[in-house]
């Protein structure tokens, strides 16, 4: 019947057209419409996929991508690197950040297309460990600068004393994906080494530190500045860690100065490049390189195309595919791809050689934690390379178990002195900016257990009030509810957001510190005044997005890490049980030291022998009879050192007293402390 | 020294000393002496105190009371788990030593205050609470092998006692026939020197120990003890040493039966034990507290059915109460007697325990009007 009633229908139908639904447009019309997008153009909306998101992290990314870019260069280089980064407020929402390094420099014609147009690069063919991958990042920075303030790029690059230097202002063509050259009538203007250049160059508002050779880019962008957290200086700081042989010079917008100060004076090996390993190409792939390689045999194309494939192996991959070795690669066909891609697979092929990885090294770490974390503990430990999915890889870790906080070390003295020296504002800020380490929430906590106001000046303490602070300081225990600082590294490049959705977060995670001395919740970080960072260098970092936030779960990752975490776990176990053990003995003795006046008045009361006399006496049997304990035999039979200092765990830990740690206090600076020391 | 001692010994005049307080006296400064000798040496003082536990006690089936074995625990100031304790037994002899010279005596707390003061340079006190300072006198009891009333220490008066006996205590003339509804309050210590006991002065055939005072006050308001001629004790609950050294020394001393009407349950069986063969902890005492010659008159297991009582005045018997009583029932006094063993086992098997106070359901005074002259007319009870 439905059927017969849409028959009777459709007549009515056709002579009422207004039914039938109306093109709106037509294929030509639309094929109008319908252009190419340049990538700078897809980048400009979705900001978000290269760390834009927001104003905070545009003004991290952009000093993160230059800092990246200059220390790359400058290794590649073969030039201990030296990075000047300065962050100027020019509006409540709009920042300055200028970025110098004393690399290379950069040859006139490159600058225009290195800093202007998305994707343009040396690193993104290769396979070799680099802090960059794929050549958008500091161009991005810029594009999203001339965005939001109108304002140009401003680089200048000189390449040697005697050269000019040059000077480019820079807008990015979005539509044409291509650099859009503002000074110089296109041209760019060529500085002359001097004085007049240097005139020159502080009349276009750039901090030029004077250089033999290097490159300065300056980027206006709106953006926000914040402290703590995701912020610059946490970057800077961080990256200081696994680049001990970096130095880097960092201004803040409130004027603060930060210095880290190179602690190796080696640059790292250089990495090698490698032939992709046949495990680690997608079918996609292998067939544009099945295209791409110039009529050769296949058998040909798998021994020089690939690494680690030698003629039996290629001859086996051949076998298992039904191809034949000595076929042209123009004749292979789609299907062929197919089969061959399966047919490595079931290939057993030896992992690549892993000597393209360069770690940061057990020693290095050390010294780069020491630098910058004030503890008392440090321990570090370097796995054997591995493989995930045929890409080379390695796991580092370093960890750094803090003693007291820095508030606690200090004394009476060294606190009038450093709130006479300092030009903070309030209390809060003073404790904030002056000890590094303590957050917001205990200088808060300090200010409210010493019952001081917020918002008094430091320097106009009363001596009465400073007692107060010095007090509160002693007493609050900063430690408390603290919980393991995770520092997450890939290829030498800290990473700050993402946590939990790490691999290294997770392993961390799931890892049983509890057998380390550690508190634990279950499912939480361990608590505890501890530092890990956990390093991953290799040729491919698989990362969870194009941001760059978070490593992705091979299980041969996590295992090397749980390797690596367990590793400078049982170090940092043993120091702790063994000054949970010297606290022990020392507690030990003041027990008996305690009854022992007691003991003896009460003797003295009943027989009346000397309370003295008797004290002393028993004292000294008190004495040997600790000391005995205290000379206890470890497993080997031999006697184990009294002081944790002194104890052996062998050659990659490094054990200090924090008191007196260089790192823990800020001092205004280090010309002003050798004043006070001369007097 | 954070706080000074209270007193002085040297300043304040020095009491007389008897015969008794010299010998606990020369054994005091031989403690002391032995530190002394033992820190010019350089070895750890210690003290070796006879170990009070059930482990250390020996049934004598002669004596038929229990008696301290020889082992002995040795007390270190060297060893981190007993040099406080150590400290603790120096300080109780020096507090001992302090009432002997000025010839006072004080109860168990007070030695206690006069004791607790805060160790210089610690947040800590030599003693916490009374429980700790107790034991510790305990010790030293055994340790110098003087009892708590050669050291001068008495504990709070606990127990009462009327019947048809004068005494003298202190001096004073008691009579117990006249002490109205309270009774006569037993003193902690009833020693020859304060209570005086005169066979002349007894006119009562026996001895009635009843387990608590709620009983004692329905015998006593029933003039029981007028009726019957004996004298009516209760030791409010576990009886404490001067309600034991009283009916030891009536006992022995004017050759009175014991008779005891305590609750049918594992506690009051142990009562009973520690009447009439010492306790455990006390066991170097037993000498002079023990009534081997003691009866159980009741309640006994038989006698819900016996009596007729009730369900509702059923208690059942609790995890605990079966342990306990399986405990009891393995004791070497215990074990041997079959009239004991099927007592326990019938309280057992009946599965509730059964309080004095239950007969009062069958008539107020059915306990002291036909229970307990029934069972005395009888001659039923266990021995």
């Amino acid at each position: 019947m439905a059927t017969a009633k849409r028959k009777k229908k459709a007549p009515s139908g056709t002579k009422k057209p207004a039914a039938a639904p109306k093109r709106r447009t037509t294929a030509k019309a639309m094929a109008a419409s319908q252009r190419d997008i340049s990538v700078s153009e897809f980048f400009a909306k979705n900001r978000h996929l290269l760390g834009f998101d927001n104003p905070r992290k545009a003004l991290l990314t952009t000093v993160k991508e230059a800092v990246d870019n200059s220390l790359d260069a400058c290794e590649e280089a073969g030039i201990m690197p030296e990075v000047w980064v300065h962050i100027q407020q020019m509006a409540p929402d709009r920042y300055k950040v200028g970025i110098q390094d004393n690399g290379p420099g950069i040859l006139k014609k490159q600058i225009p297309l290195i800093f202007g147009k998305l994707l343009y690069g040396s690193k993104f063919h290769r396979l070799r460990q680099s802090r960059g991958q794929q050549g958008i990042g500091i161009s991005a920075a810029g594009m999203y600068g001339v965005q939001t303030t109108g304002k140009p790029v401003k680089i200048i690059s000189k390449v040697s004393v005697r050269k000019p230097a040059h000077y480019y202002e820079i807008q990015i063509d979005t539509k044409k994906n291509q650099p859009k050259i503002l000074n110089g009538k296109g041209d760019g203007v060529d500085i002359p080494p001097g004085d007049k250049g240097a005139k020159y160059i502080e009349k276009h508002g750039i901090e030029w530190v004077d250089q033999s050779h290097g490159t300065r880019v300056t980027i206006e962008l709106q953006a926000k500045f914040v402290r703590g957290r995701g912020s610059v200086g946490e970057y800077l700081e961080q990256t200081a860690i696994a680049n001990p042989h970096v130095t880097l010079h960092y201004l803040d917008p409130d004027d603060f100065e930060y210095d880290y100060l190179r602690s190796a004076n080696m640059l790292p090996k250089e990495p090698k490049e490698i032939k992709p390993h046949p495990y680690g190409i997608e079918l996609g792939r292998l067939a544009t390189m099945v295209e791409d390689a110039e009529g050769i045999t296949l058998s040909e194309f798998f021994r020089t195309k690939f690494s680690r494939v030698t003629p039996a192996i290629s001859k086996r991959i051949c076998q298992t595919a039904k191809v034949s070795t000595r076929i042209n690669t123009r004749k292979v066909g789609r299907a062929e791809v197919d089969s061959l891609y399966q047919a490595i697979q079931q290939t057993k092929i030896s992992n690549p050689s892993t000597d393209c990885i360069c770690p940061i090294g057990e020693d290095l770490i050390l010294k780069g934690l020491h630098q910058v974390v004030p503890a008392e503990f440090y321990t570090a430990a370097t796995r054997p390379p591995a493989v995930y999915r045929g890409n080379p890889f390695q796991i580092e870790v370093g960890l750094a178990y803090g003693g007291t906080a820095p508030t606690q070390n200090v004394t009476k003295e060294l606190l009038v002195e450093l709130l006479e020296e300092t030009d903070a504002r309030t209390v809060r800020q003073f404790l904030i900016y002056t000890f590094n380490g303590l957050g917001a929430d205990s200088a808060d906590k300090i200010i409210k257990a010493g019952s001081l106001g917020t918002r008094q000046t430091p320097s106009k303490l009363k001596p009465a009030d400073v007692d107060k602070l010095f007090t509160a300081m002693k007493n609050v225990n900063i430690s408390d509810g603290q919980s393991m600082e995770v520092l997450r590294y890939a290829n030498r490049v800290p990473l700050q957001f993402q946590q939990a959705a790490c691999a290294v977060t997770q392993t961390v995670l799931g890892t049983n510190w509890r057998s380390y001395g550690l508190g634990q919740s279950r499912g939480s970080l361990p608590r505890g005044p501890v530092s890990l960072m956990v390093h991953i260098a290799s040729v491919w970092v698989p990362f969870t997005s194009e941001s760059k936030e978070a490593i992705a779960n091979y299980p041969e990752i996590q295992k090397e890490i749980r390797l690596g975490l367990q590793a400078v776990g049982r170090k940092l176990g043993m120091y702790l049980r063994r000054r949970l053990r010297v606290k022990q003995q020392s507690d030990r003795r003041e027990i008996f030291l305690r009854y022992l006046k007691e003991v003896s008045t009460a003797v003295s009361e009943i027989n009346g022998a000397k309370q003295a006399e008797l004290y002393e006496q028993l004292v000294r049997v008190a004495k040997r009879h600790t000391a005995d304990a205290d000379m206890k035999l470890d497993d080997r039979g031999r006697p184990i050192e009294d002081k944790p200092e002194e104890l052996n765990l062998g050659n990659n830990v490094l054990i200090v007293d924090s008191a007196t740690h260089a790192a823990a206090i800020n001092r205004v600076s280090e010309s002003e402390e050798d004043e006070e020391t001369e007097e | 020294m954070a706080k000074k001692r209270p007193a002085v010994p040297s300043r304040k005049p020095k009491a007389k000393l008897t015969p008794r307080d010299k010998k606990t006296m020369a054994r005091l400064t031989g403690l002391a002496d032995r530190v002394v000798s033992a820190a010019n040496a350089r070895r750890d003082p210690y003290v070796d105190i006879p170990s009070r536990t059930l482990s250390n006690i020996r049934y004598s089936p002669r004596k038929r009371i229990i008696e301290m074995g020889s082992n002995k625990n040795r007390r270190q100031l060297f060893d981190l788990s007993q040099a406080k304790a150590y400290m603790r037994t120096v300080l109780v002899a020096s507090g001992c030593k302090q009432l002997l010279d000025q010839g006072k005596t004080t109860s168990l707390r007070g030695l206690y205050y006069m004791l607790k003061h805060t160790i210089e340079g610690a947040k800590e006190n030599t003693f916490d609470d009374q429980g700790e300072c107790d034991t510790i006198i305990e010790d030293v009891e055994v340790l110098l092998n003087s009892i708590r009333e050669e050291l001068h220490l008495y504990a709070e008066n606990r127990g009462a006692m009327v019947g048809h006996i004068t005494l003298r205590d202190r001096g004073d003339v008691i009579d117990c026939a006249r002490m109205g509804s309270g009774g006569y309050a037993i003193p902690s210590i009833v020693e020859p020197e304060i209570i005086d006991l005169s066979r002349k002065k007894c006119d009562a055939k026996f001895i009635l120990h009843v387990e608590k005072g709620t009983v004692w006050q329905r015998f006593n308001e029933d003039r029981f003890w007028e009726k019957h001629n004996c004298i009516l004790t209760h030791g409010a609950g576990q009886p404490p040493r001067g309600v034991r050294r009283m009916l030891n020394r009536l006992h022995n001393e004017l050759k009175l039966p014991v008779y005891c009407v305590l609750d049918n349950d594992p506690w009051g069986y142990y009562i009973y034990s520690v009447l009439k063969q010492g306790s455990i902890n006390l066991a170097f005492e037993s000498q002079r507290m023990a009534v081997p010659d003691a009866k159980y008159l009741g309640l006994r297991s038989i006698d819900f059915d016996r009596c007729g009582l009730s369900d509702s005045v059923k208690i059942a018997l609790n995890d605990n109460d079966k342990k306990r009583a399986k405990q009891i029932a393995k004791y070497p006094w215990f074990e041997k007697k079959r009239k004991w063993q099927s007592e326990i086992q019938r309280m057992l098997k009946n599965d509730f325990k059964l309080e004095v106070e239950s007969l009062i359901s069958k008539d107020i005074s059915y306990v002291t009007e036909v229970y307990v002259p029934e069972r005395l007319e009888e001659r039923d009870w266990l021995d």
